[in-house]
C-alpha cells in the first residue's frame, strides 16, 4: 500500500468564520444583533425531559409518518418541526461529548442540504436502520434543500438513536447559518425564521464527536492545541452556540496541514494541524486514525498525516459546481474499512456538470 | 386575510343554492356578481385567480337568463382589464361556459370576450382562448357559423397586429368541413392563403403548422374538396417549403406528409412525380433544422410512396445523405428510421437494397464519432434482422452487432442487448454468445453503478429468450456474483433478479441452482455483515416463490442460525423473515406445526427480550404478524 501518498486537499469553496463579503456580520461578541436570534428563543428546550424519549407506539407511528413525507423530499410543517426538534432534544442531549459507536457502521461526512445526494449516498449505503450510520456534521448550507435535508436526518435520529448518529459540524451555529443559506432557506420555506430558531437551538445539543470502538475518532474539523486526551472532550460543556475560539471552535473548525506543529487557519476560527501533531494525538489515546469532514475532496476521501487522519466529504459535485466525487466509508464488524465512492444523483430539472471544472472556478 | 376565505363561502353558498332549486332563477339577489366583482377588484392578483376559478359556480347560481344579462358583458369588461394570469382562467372557464349561457343557441354571446382574449399578446391566454373557441364552434350551428364565428376569424386573420392573426390560424379547423358551400369554403381558404403570405414568420409559422390538421379534415370529407380548394392548397405548401425562415420551412415536412396522405386515400397519384421532389428538397436542405425533420419523419414520409418502387429508389439517395449528414443531430434522427425505412422495400429489391445500400450506412453509423447517435442505432438496428434471410444476416449483419456490442458507450450495448429478441427469433443466440456474454460481463463490471442496474434489469427479459440451459451454462455464475457487489442498490437489485429468475425457471431449478448455491457461499466473505445480511434477504425474497419444503428444509436453518448473529441490524432482519416464512407455512399450519412451534416461535419470542431496543421493536412486529397469521 501506498501509504505516503497524501492527496493534498482543496479549500475549494473556502468558507471563513466572517467572511470577507459580509464583513457586517459580528465576529467578536456575544451580541447578536436581533434580540430574537439569542440561543434558546424557540423555546423547543424550555421543558427538556430529565431520561432519554422512549418510544411509544404513537410516537413510532408519527415519527415514521414525517420520515415518509420527508423522504419525499416534503417539508414538515412548522408545528410538526417543533414537535421533532422537543423530541430530539431529549435524544441527543442524553448522548455524551465523545458518542462511543459499535461497529458495523458507515462514516459520512458534509451533506450540506444536497437532499437528493443524500439519498443517493443511502442507495449506495444500504438504507437506514438496516445499515448504521454516523454523519460528521454540516447538514445544512449550500445546497438548496438545507430543511429537507436536517428534518430527514434528525427523524431518522429520533426513530432509530442506535442506528444513527449525527454529530455536529461548524455548520451547524446561529452565525454561520445566516451567512450560508439555511436561514433564508428556512424563511422562504417557512416565511418566518421560527424554524431556523428551533433547529439552531436544537443543534446545541448535537454531541461533538465520536469514538468508533475505541480506535477511530470521529469528529468534524479537527484536534485543538488545548486537547490532549480525549478525556479532556468529555470535560467540555457543549451546549451553547459554536464559541469562536477554544476547544469546542476547533475541533469543529481545524484542519491538518503539510507543515508540521500548530499553524493560524485561513478561515479564522480553529488551527491548522501538522502530522506529527496527529501522531502523537492518536499515540496518546491509543487510536488508529481520526476521521473527519470539513474540507472537499476530489475524490471524496482523502487520507492525510501518513494514515493517521482521513477526510470524508459526502457532497458530490459540491454547491452544483465542484465536479467532485463523494464518499462514504465503510467499518464492518472486523474493523476492515471500504470507502465507497458515489457521483451526484440523476436530478431531471437541476443544473448538470461536466466532471470536469476549469481550475479558476477552484 | 378574511377576504381570503370569503369568496369560498359565498360560492359555496351559491352552489348550494342552486343544487336546491335547479332551473330555476334565484330570486332577485345580486350577491353572487357582487361578490365577484368584489374579488376580481383584490389587490392581491392570487385572489383574482382563485376568484376566476369559481367562475361556473356563479353562474349556476346566478342561471342562464342573468349569466348572459350581466355575468357575460361584465367578463367582456374584465377580459380588457387584468393580469394574464387571470385571463388564463377566464379562457379556460369560458370554454365550458355553453351550459351556464342556457345551451349552444345562446353560444355566440360568449365570442366577444374570446375574441379579445384571442388578441392577447401573452401566448398561454391566446392558446386558451383559442381552445375555448374551438370548443364553443363544435355546439354552434351552421347559421351561427355562418352569422357569428366566421367574422369572428375573419376580423383576427386581418387585424393589425400578430398576436390576433396567430390565433386565427388555429380556428380554421372548426369551420373548414362545416361549410358544404365551395364558395364560402374558397374565400376561407383565400384568407388562409393570405395567413401562410404574411409578413412576420409568427404568423407564417401559426400557418404552417394548422395546414396539416386542414388537410386531414378535408381528407375526412372527401366529398368536400375539389379541385379550387387544391390549387389553394398547393400554393400553400409552394409557399411553406419556398420560405425564407428555417423555422417556416421545416414545418413543410408535416404538410406533405398530410398531402401525401390525402392523395393515397384517394388514389389519385397524378401528383407524386412533383411531390417526391418537395421530399428530396427538403431532405437535402441548406438548413440542418429541415433536414432534421425530414429524418426525424423520414420512415413515414417514405411510407407515403409505398407501392411506387420507383419512387423509393429515387428517396434512396437523400437517405443516404441524411445517413452521412454534418450535423449530428441528423444523423441521430435518420438513425432511429433506419430499418422502417428498408421494410418499404418488397421482394428482391428489399434485400438489394439493404445489402448494398443500408448496411454499408449502418455499418458507418456504428462507428460514428457521437455516441448518442450510436445509440439511437442500437434502439431499432436489430430489427433489419427481419429482413433479411439467416445466412444474410449472418454474413452481413451480425458483425456489426457484435461490434456494437463492445461499443465503448454504455448505451450502445444496452440499447442492443434490451431488443436482442428478434435477432435470437432469426439467428438463434449461439452465434451471439461470443460476444454478447463479454458484453455482459463487462457492462456488469462497468464502473458506473447505473449502468450494471441497468443490465441487472435486463437479466430476466434475457433468460426468457435464451432458456435455463444457456442460462445456467452462462449466466447464473454472473446473477450470483451480483450480490457481492459493493453498492447496495446493485446488491437489491440482484436480490430481485433471483427472484424474477425464480418465476421464469421455476422452484425447482431455484432449489438446485440458486438455494443451494448460496447456502454455499463462502465463509470468508460472509465474515463481512453486508455481506449476511444480502444473503438473508436473497433467502427471504426467495421464500413465496419455492416450495414449502425448500423453506423449511433449506432457508429456514440458515435464517435461524443468524438470530444469534453479533449484528444487531442481522437480529432484526432475521425477526423480519420469520414473518414472511409464517406467511408461507400458515395454509399448511398443521403439516408445519413442529416447525412453527417449534423453531420460528420460541425464536422470535426470545429475539423479543434482545437487548437491543430495534431488535426487540422488529421481533414483536413480527410475532404480531404471526399470531395474525395463524390465528
Amino acid at each position: 500500500m501506498d501509504v505516503d501518498m497524501d492527496v493534498p486537499m482543496h479549500d475549494a469553496v473556502s468558507e471563513q468564520l466572517t467572511p470577507t463579503i459580509t464583513e457586517d456580520v459580528d465576529a467578536s461578541g456575544d451580541d447578536y444583533q436581533d434580540i430574537d436570534f439569542k440561543p434558546g428563543s424557540s423555546g423547543i428546550a424550555d421543558h427538556k425531559a430529565s431520561k432519554p424519549l422512549e418510544l411509544t407506539g404513537e410516537n413510532i407511528n408519527q415519527l415514521d409518518k414525517w420520515i415518509e413525507k420527508l423522504g419525499k423530499c416534503e417539508i414538515l410543517s412548522e408545528d410538526d418541526v417543533a414537535r421533532l426538534c422537543k423530541m430530539a432534544i431529549d435524544v441527543v442531549q442524553f448522548e455524551e461529548n465523545v458518542k462511543p459507536i459499535s461497529v458495523p457502521v458507515t462514516i459520512c461526512g458534509d451533506v450540506h442540504g444536497q437532499y437528493h445526494d443524500l439519498m443517493e449516498l443511502f442507495k449506495i449505503g444500504g438504507p437506514c436502520p438496516d445499515t448504521n450510520y454516523l454523519f460528521m456534521g454540516d447538514y445544512v448550507d449550500r445546497g438548496y434543500y438545507s430543511v429537507e435535508t436536517v428534518s430527514y436526518l434528525v427523524a431518522m435520529k429520533i426513530r432509530y438513536p442506535r442506528r444513527i448518529t449525527i454529530l455536529r459540524g461548524n455548520h451547524e451555529s446561529r452565525q454561520i447559518t445566516q451567512v450560508y443559506g439555511f436561514y433564508d432557506e428556512c424563511l422562504r420555506k417557512y416565511g418566518s425564521a421560527n424554524v431556523w430558531k428551533m433547529f439552531t437551538d436544537l443543534f446545541d445539543y448535537f454531541p461533538i464527536t465520536a469514538l468508533v470502538e475505541n480506535k477511530i475518532f470521529c469528529l468534524h474539523g479537527g484536534l485543538s492545541p488545548m486537547i490532549e486526551t480525549i478525556d479532556q472532550v468529555r470535560e467540555l460543556n457543549r451546549v451553547q452556540e459554536v464559541p469562536h475560539e477554544g476547544p469546542m471552535c476547533d475541533l469543529l473548525w481545524s484542519d491538518p496541514d503539510d507543515r508540521g506543529g500548530w499553524g493560524i487557519s485561513p478561515r479564522g476560527a480553529g488551527f491548522t494541524f501538522g502530522q506529527d501533531i496527529s501522531e502523537q494525538f492518536n499515540h496518546t489515546n491509543n487510536l488508529t486514525f481520526v476521521a473527519r469532514a470539513h474540507q472537499l475532496v476530489m475524490e471524496g476521501y482523502a487520507w492525510s498525516h501518513q494514515q493517521n487522519v482521513v477526510t470524508i466529504f459526502s457532497a458530490p459535485n459540491y454547491c452544483y459546481r465542484c465536479g467532485n466525487q463523494a464518499a462514504i466509508m465503510e467499518v464492518d464488524e472486523n474493523n476492515n474499512r471500504q470507502f465507497l465512492q458515489y457521483d451526484p444523483s440523476v436530478r431531471p430539472g437541476e443544473p448538470t456538470v461536466t466532471r470536469k471544472t476549469p481550475d479558476y472556478f477552484l | 386575510m378574511s377576504t381570503a376565505t370569503e369568496p369560498a363561502n359565498g360560492a359555496a353558498a351559491g352552489a348550494a343554492g342552486a343544487s336546491t332549486a335547479p332551473g330555476t332563477a334565484p330570486g332577485e339577489d345580486v350577491y353572487p356578481l357582487a361578490l365577484l366583482m368584489d374579488e376580481l377588484k383584490h389587490d392581491d392578483i392570487a385572489n383574482r385567480v382563485e376568484a376566476m376559478k369559481k367562475l361556473d359556480t356563479i353562474a349556476i347560481a346566478m342561471g342562464p337568463e342573468r349569466t348572459r344579462d350581466e355575468l357575460v358583458p361584465f367578463l367582456t369588461e374584465v377580459a380588457q382589464d387584468d393580469e394574464d394570469e387571470v385571463f388564463a382562467v377566464l379562457a379556460d372557464e369560458l370554454g365550458e361556459f355553453v351550459p351556464y349561457v342556457g345551451g349552444p343557441q345562446h353560444a355566440t354571446i360568449l365570442l366577444p370576450a374570446l375574441e379579445i382574449l384571442a388578441s392577447t399578446e401573452e401566448t398561454l391566454v391566446r392558446d386558451k382562448a383559442v381552445a375555448a373557441l374551438n370548443s364553443i364552434a363544435c355546439e354552434l350551428s351552421e347559421e351561427q357559423i355562418l352569422s357569428d364565428f366566421i367574422p369572428l376569424i375573419e376580423h383576427l386573420a386581418v387585424a393589425d397586429w400578430f398576436s390576433s392573426k396567430v390565433s386565427a390560424c388555429g380556428l380554421f379547423k372548426s369551420v373548414i368541413v362545416r361549410l358544404k358551400d365551395d364558395t364560402l369554403r374558397k374565400n376561407l381558404l383565400a384568407l388562409y392563403l393570405q395567413l401562410v403570405q404574411d409578413d412576420t414568420p409568427m404568423v407564417k409559422r401559426a400557418a404552417a403548422k394548422n395546414l396539416p390538421t386542414l388537410i386531414d379534415l378535408l381528407r375526412q370529407n372527401p366529398d368536400l374538396s375539389n379541385d379550387v380548394d387544391w390549387d389553394f392548397i398547393s400554393n400553400m405548401f409552394q409557399k411553406i417549403i419556398n420560405d425564407s425562415q428555417d423555422s417556416v420551412k421545416f414545418l413543410a415536412v408535416d404538410c406533405l406528409i398530410a398531402i401525401l396522405r390525402f392523395f393515397n386515400t384517394k388514389h389519385v397519384d397524378q401528383h407524386f412525380r412533383d411531390l417526391l421532389s418537395s421530399a428530396v428538397k427538403l431532405s437535402t436542405d441548406d438548413a440542418w433544422r429541415v433536414r432534421y425533420m425530414a429524418a426525424d419523419k423520414f420512415e413515414t414520409l417514405a411510407s407515403q410512396f409505398a407501392g411506387h418502387d420507383d419512387y423509393l429508389t429515387e428517396l434512396l439517395p437523400p437517405f443516404l445523405a441524411l445517413c452521412e449528414d454534418n450535423e449530428s443531430d441528423v444523423r441521430k434522427a435518420i438513425a432511429n428510421e433506419i430499418p422502417g425505412f428498408a421494410k418499404l422495400f418488397k421482394g428482391t429489391q428489399q434485400s438489394a437494397v439493404i445489402l448494398t445500400k443500408v448496411l454499408p450506412a449502418v455499418q458507418n453509423l456504428s462507428m460514428d464519432e457521437n455516441e448518442a447517435v450510436r445509440a439511437a442505432l442500437a434502439l431499432k438496428v436489430t430489427n433489419l434482422v427481419e429482413l433479411m434471410s439467416k445466412d444474410e444476416a449472418i454474413e452481413n449483419l451480425l458483425p456489426i452487432l457484435l461490434n456494437m456490442l463492445k461499443d465503448e458507450f454504455p448505451d450502445v450495448r444496452l440499447n442492443i442487448i434490451a431488443n436482442l429478441k428478434v435477432v435470437n427469433d432469426v439467428i438463434g443466440i449461439d452465434l451471439l454468445s461470443d460476444s454478447l456474454l463479454p458484453a455482459i460481463t463487462e457492462l456488469a463490471n462497468d464502473i458506473n453503478w447505473r449502468v450494471r442496474l441497468a443490465i441487472i434489469e435486463y437479466i430476466p427479459i434475457l433468460a426468457e429468450h435464451l432458456g435455463v440451459d444457456f442460462f445456467n451454462q452462462q449466466l447464473s455464475d454472473l446473477c450470483l456474483s451480483w450480490l457481492w457487489d459493493t453498492v447496495f442498490s446493485i446488491r437489491e437489485a440482484a436480490v430481485n433478479n433471483l427472484k424474477k429468475l425464480t418465476e421464469i425457471f421455476g422452484p425447482e431449478w431455484c432449489r438446485n441452482e440458486i438455494v443451494s448455491r448460496l447456502l454455499k457461499s463462502d465463509s470468508q466473505l460472509l465474515e463481512n455483515f453486508i455481506y449476511r445480511f444480502t444473503l438473508l434477504s436473497a433467502l427471504t425474497a426467495l421464500i413465496p416463490v419455492v416450495s414449502a419444503d425448500t423453506v423449511t428444509e433449506q432457508i429456514l436453518p440458515f435464517v435461524k442460525h443468524l438470530a444469534d448473529d453479533a449484528v444487531a441490524n442481522i437480529r432484526f432482519n432475521v425477526a423480519k423473515s420469520y414473518a414472511v416464512v409464517v406467511e408461507v407455512l400458515a395454509p399448511h399450519r398443521d403439516q408445519y406445526a413442529d416447525v412453527i412451534n417449534g423453531t420460528i416461535l420460541p425464536s422470535l419470542n426470545a429475539l423479543c427480550q434482545d437487548q437491543d431496543v430495534d431488535v426487540q421493536y422488529f421481533s414483536k412486529q413480527s410475532l404480531a404478524r404471526c399470531n395474525e397469521l395463524l390465528a
